[in-house]
């Protein structure tokens, strides 16, 4: 097991935004996390990024347990990337040093070994002519597939994805889920929050359908879009489809 | 005629005296603003450290010096911990006003710091970044932009400010002023004098901050469109 979370409760004052949530995901699967607005998805990837603190349960990624008051927390997190919906790219930076500077500062590479590991990847989500342009000249789906490259040159263990397409434009989207679906097939461990329903049946191993902090349904895609059991998922379902 | 011949003679002759001591104006000031740029970036930053203890003693050093009159700040350095420690009139002065723009530097820096986007300290956490290694790489290069003009901005009101340091018998402008009009009467002509040389420094700096101001910002990194 890549990700096990036991019985995690993550709080907001008195709102449990994740309530006893436990969750286990392999090696190698692709989960995708549905869900209303406010069900706790955007938490739930941040809790796995330690980016949230828990009250109750434990988290552990590849069984190192995922403690934010470790003083080496931030070595943890190395083996979990994550793509925020804001693309959040460094704007003083142009798309190769977004890419390179944690190789630098946290892998400890070589300003030449990153800028090899970082042209390679920028090929890889197509974006070789792009390397020496700024955040600002580049467009939201091109933002967001370096975003994507500079947390794959961590070489993450596991990929967190949060609504990484709800501010692109629509012409933009399908770049970027290519890319993110050439990494499920290379067999990267990825969960995906997204609307793109599609997406999920195409690419996802699992769904999780997430409200008030809790899991009430998963399973197969097949299963989980086309006859979920649960009532609360057939009205979600019903409104998205 | 004459009488304004006269005038100008005693002008050129104040003006002349005068000028002579503006290079202490001018080291005092630099070097206070030295002690202020450091003074600032360390309170700025521990400002916002994630101890309470440490945040709390960072704002009071800011409340503090904020809420003193710098002359009064001047005479407490000087005269009181004169008292204890053996001070020169010019380390005094220098410190004091360093140290007062201290305080009003770190309020600079620190909103500059608390600018910067949030999602910035994610994406570098996210990225294995420790606190300082996300300060120093992701949000300092970025806030500099934001600060450069208002920090520059205070380096104006410290040179003004250190007119203060006369008080105590530093040798600079204003205490060359004094001197000058109490040993000729000419109170008229030297302060006028002093005032234009004040006058020409900071309508000078003025000038410069707005080159480093368009400086920065074209040089700037554009902000991130959404
Ligand atoms: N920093 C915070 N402070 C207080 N409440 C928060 C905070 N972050 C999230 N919440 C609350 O926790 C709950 C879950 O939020 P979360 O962002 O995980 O939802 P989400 O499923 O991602 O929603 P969306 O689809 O709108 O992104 C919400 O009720 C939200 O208001
Ligand atoms: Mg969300």
């Amino acid at each position: 097991m890549i990700i096990e979370m036991n019985d995690v409760v993550c709080r907001f004052g008195v709102l449990a935004a994740l309530d006893h949530l436990s969750l286990t995901v392999e090696k190698g699967e692709v989960v995708c996390i549905i869900g209303p607005s406010g069900s706790g998805k955007s938490t739930l990837l941040r809790c796995l990024n330690a980016l949230e603190d828990i009250q109750e349960g434990s988290i552990e990624i590849e069984g190192l347990r995922l403690d934010r008051q470790h003083k080496d927390i931030h070595k943890i997190r190395l083996d979990v990337g994550m793509v925020f919906q804001q693309f959040n790219l460094f704007p003083h930076l142009n798309a190769l040093d977004n890419v390179n500077l944690a190789q630098i500062v946290v892998r400890g590479r070589t300003r030449y070994e990153a800028t090899v590991i970082s042209k390679e990847l920028l090929g890889k989500v197509g974006l070789t002519d792009k390397i020496d342009s700024y955040p600002s000249q580049l467009s939201g789906g091109q933002k967001q597939r370096v975003a994507i490259a500079r947390a794959l040159a961590m070489n993450p263990k596991v990929m967190l994805f949060d609504e990484a397409t709800s501010a692109l434009d629509p012409e933009m989207i399908g770049e970027v889920l290519e890319v993110m679906k050439q990494l499920a097939r290379e067999g990267m461990t990825m969960l995906v929050v997204t609307h793109e329903i599609g997406f999920a049946r195409e690419v996802a191993h699992r769904i999780l359908f997430l409200e008030n902090g809790r899991i009430v349904e998963e399973g197969p895609p097949q299963e989980l879009l086309t006859s979920p059991k649960n009532q609360r998922t057939r009205e979600f379902l019903a409104k998205v489809l | 005629m004459t009488w304004l011949v006269d005038q100008f003679t005693i002008l050129g002759n104040v003006f002349y005296y005068l000028i002579q001591t503006v290079h202490w104006t001018i080291l005092i000031s630099v070097l206070a603003y030295l002690i202020a740029l450091i003074f600032g970036l360390v309170f700025g930053i521990l400002r916002l450290s994630l101890s309470r203890p440490v945040r709390w003693l960072a704002s009071a050093y800011v409340n503090v010096i904020r809420g003193v009159p710098l002359l009064v700040l001047i005479f407490f350095i000087y005269f009181g911990l004169g008292k204890i420690v053996n001070l020169d009139r010019f380390v005094a002065g220098v410190l004091a006003v360093g140290i007062c723009y201290g305080a009003y530097l770190a309020e600079i820096f620190r909103s500059g710091i608390q600018a910067i986007d949030y999602g910035q300290h994610e994406a570098a956490m996210s990225l294995g970044m420790t606190r300082w290694q996300t300060m120093r790489h992701i949000i300092l290069p970025q806030s500099v932009r934001i600060v450069v003009p208002p920090a520059a901005n205070e380096f104006i009101a410290c040179l003004k400010d250190s007119s203060l340091v006369s008080i105590i018998g530093l040798r600079e402008l204003t205490r060359a002023g004094r001197e000058y009009s109490s040993q000729y009467f000419l109170d008229f002509q030297t302060w006028l004098v002093v005032g234009i040389i004040y006058l020409i420094l900071t309508l000078t700096l003025t000038q410069l901050v707005k080159v480093i101001e368009r400086r920065v910002a074209v040089h700037g990194y554009g902000v991130e469109k959404k």
